[in-house]
């Protein structure tokens, strides 16, 4: 069962005056089985001016999200993106759940598995024994019953593997294409 | 008394006829009587030029170099004036005789006409006569453009081969979850893979890594993990239970798979 799990990390970053972004599906293991990243995108100053703030989060959401999404042949489980791009109003139209994992500083669950709910779209999640909870935040269209299925997968892919590292991972190779590309 | 009267009355008589003793009658003949016809001025216009040339006078202004100027006051001649008239009022008298108007001689006043065009005279060209010059080519409308704000869709690129390049980290199984004749199997796996004793070896974790196209492999005793570098074949390799353990003589580190439950 762990096997089916494929998880899809995305991550854009602004290097200089381009966007570009990536998104790595990797396996319970946090082994790679597909990566696509975009080419960089460089708006022009008009249209920096005309699309004002939102240009970045168009950027990701619209363009740089909806171009690698479409590249995958087959959906992923869960659609992972940094706590920051979700906190900022994620408005993707992913068609499996959209989340963010992040470390926290709480105190340990009694025991692995246990999770507590701190808010509709927030639940701890303890993965490990005597560590930190995990931090999950589910953007705003993943409804209660979605979010307690994604809590276990969550839960068994978090057995085999770091779930904040991929994206670590989707930075750095981003940040050596651009300097391969340049 | 008489003799008085009489004295008085002779003198004024003596007066008066010497007053009109030389009484002389002049015939006046009168002038015929000329209505003279006068031609009236022609209208006439003065032309004056508009635009007076400019002159440039020079006046000069004599400063006082030569002490203050003065007017001459011219010098007094005498003059011998006299009055004749007294000299000539006399007594006499003469008598004008009128003669009466004759009627029926007139004159005809002809009234010369106006002149059609007034003449002007003394036209003077203004010193300067600008052109002016027509623009022909008017302003051109200008034309709308039409600025599409979309940004371009991008390609999608496949990049696994870069990112299996980076570590990826994998993290141990507790074995302590495992079923405890799976573990034992395992163990029988591993010194039999080793050839080594398995009182020599301490296991430092079980690990499901692809079967093959690991190019590199490091072990992360901190945080009981091991970091891999895969090759593309790695991606459609089967994932196998992998076991690292050291000797614990020479702290040489020993790994082998084992069968898969």
């Amino acid at each position: 069962m762990a096997e089916s799990i494929k998880l899809a990390y995305f991550m854009a970053v602004k290097e200089g005056a381009s966007y570009l972004g990536g998104l790595l599906v990797t396996d319970t293991s946090g082994i790679p089985l597909d990566f696509r990243y975009t080419e960089p995108i460089t708006p022009t100053h008009l249209q920096s001016i005309l699309y004002g703030k939102s240009l970045e989060p168009h950027l990701k959401e619209e363009v740089i999200q909806k171009t690698l999404l479409k590249e995958l042949k087959t959906p992923p489980d869960l659609f992972i993106l940094s706590a920051t791009e979700l906190a900022g109003g994620w408005s993707g139209d992913a068609k499996c759940p959209v989340l963010a994992v992040q470390k926290s500083q709480e105190t340990p669950l009694v025991k692995v598995g246990t999770t507590f709910r701190a808010g509709p779209r927030d639940i701890l999640l303890q993965l490990a024994e005597g560590a930190a909870p995990l931090r999950v935040m589910f953007a705003a269209s993943v409804d209660a019953a979605a979010q307690e299925q994604a809590m276990a997968k969550l839960l068994e892919a978090g057995y085999h593997m770091d779930l904040t590292e991929p994206l670590e991972r989707v930075t750095v190779a981003l940040q050596s294409l651009v300097v391969k590309g340049s | 008394m008489f003799g008085r009267v009489r004295g008085a009355m002779a003198d004024a008589a003596e007066t008066l006829r010497r007053a009109f003793a030389g009484l002389t009658v002049v015939t006046v003949v009168p002038e015929p009587f000329h209505v003279g016809s006068r031609r009236g001025k022609l209208l006439a216009v003065n032309p004056r030029p508009g635009l007076d040339l400019l002159a440039a006078m020079g006046r000069g202004t004599r400063l006082f170099h030569d002490g203050v100027p003065c007017q001459v006051l011219p010098p007094f001649e005498a003059k011998l004036q006299a009055e004749a008239g007294w000299a000539h009022w006399g007594t006499e008298a003469e008598v004008v005789r009128m003669t009466p108007l004759e009627p029926g001689r007139a004159a005809r006043i002809t009234v010369p006409p106006l002149p059609r065009q007034a003449r002007t005279l003394g036209r003077v060209e203004p010193p300067a006569c600008p052109g002016t010059r027509r623009i022909a080519d008017p302003l051109v409308p200008p034309g709308t453009r039409r600025l599409d704000p979309r940004l371009t869709e991008v390609n999608a690129l496949a990049g696994l081969e870069a990112i299996l390049g980076l570590p990826i980290p994998i993290r141990a199984e507790d074995i302590q979850r495992l079923p405890k004749g799976l573990w034992m199997r395992y163990s029988l796996q591993l010194v039999r893979g080793t050839g080594e004793n398995v009182r020599n070896l301490e296991v430092l974790g079980l690990f499901r890594i692809p079967r093959k196209g690991v190019s590199d492999l490091r072990h992360d005793p901190r945080q009981s993990r091991i970091l891999i570098r895969l090759e593309a074949s790695s991606v459609r390799a089967p994932r196998e239970p992998f076991i690292l353990a050291r000797r614990k003589d020479d702290g040489a580190l020993l790994s082998c798979f084992v069968e898969g439950s």
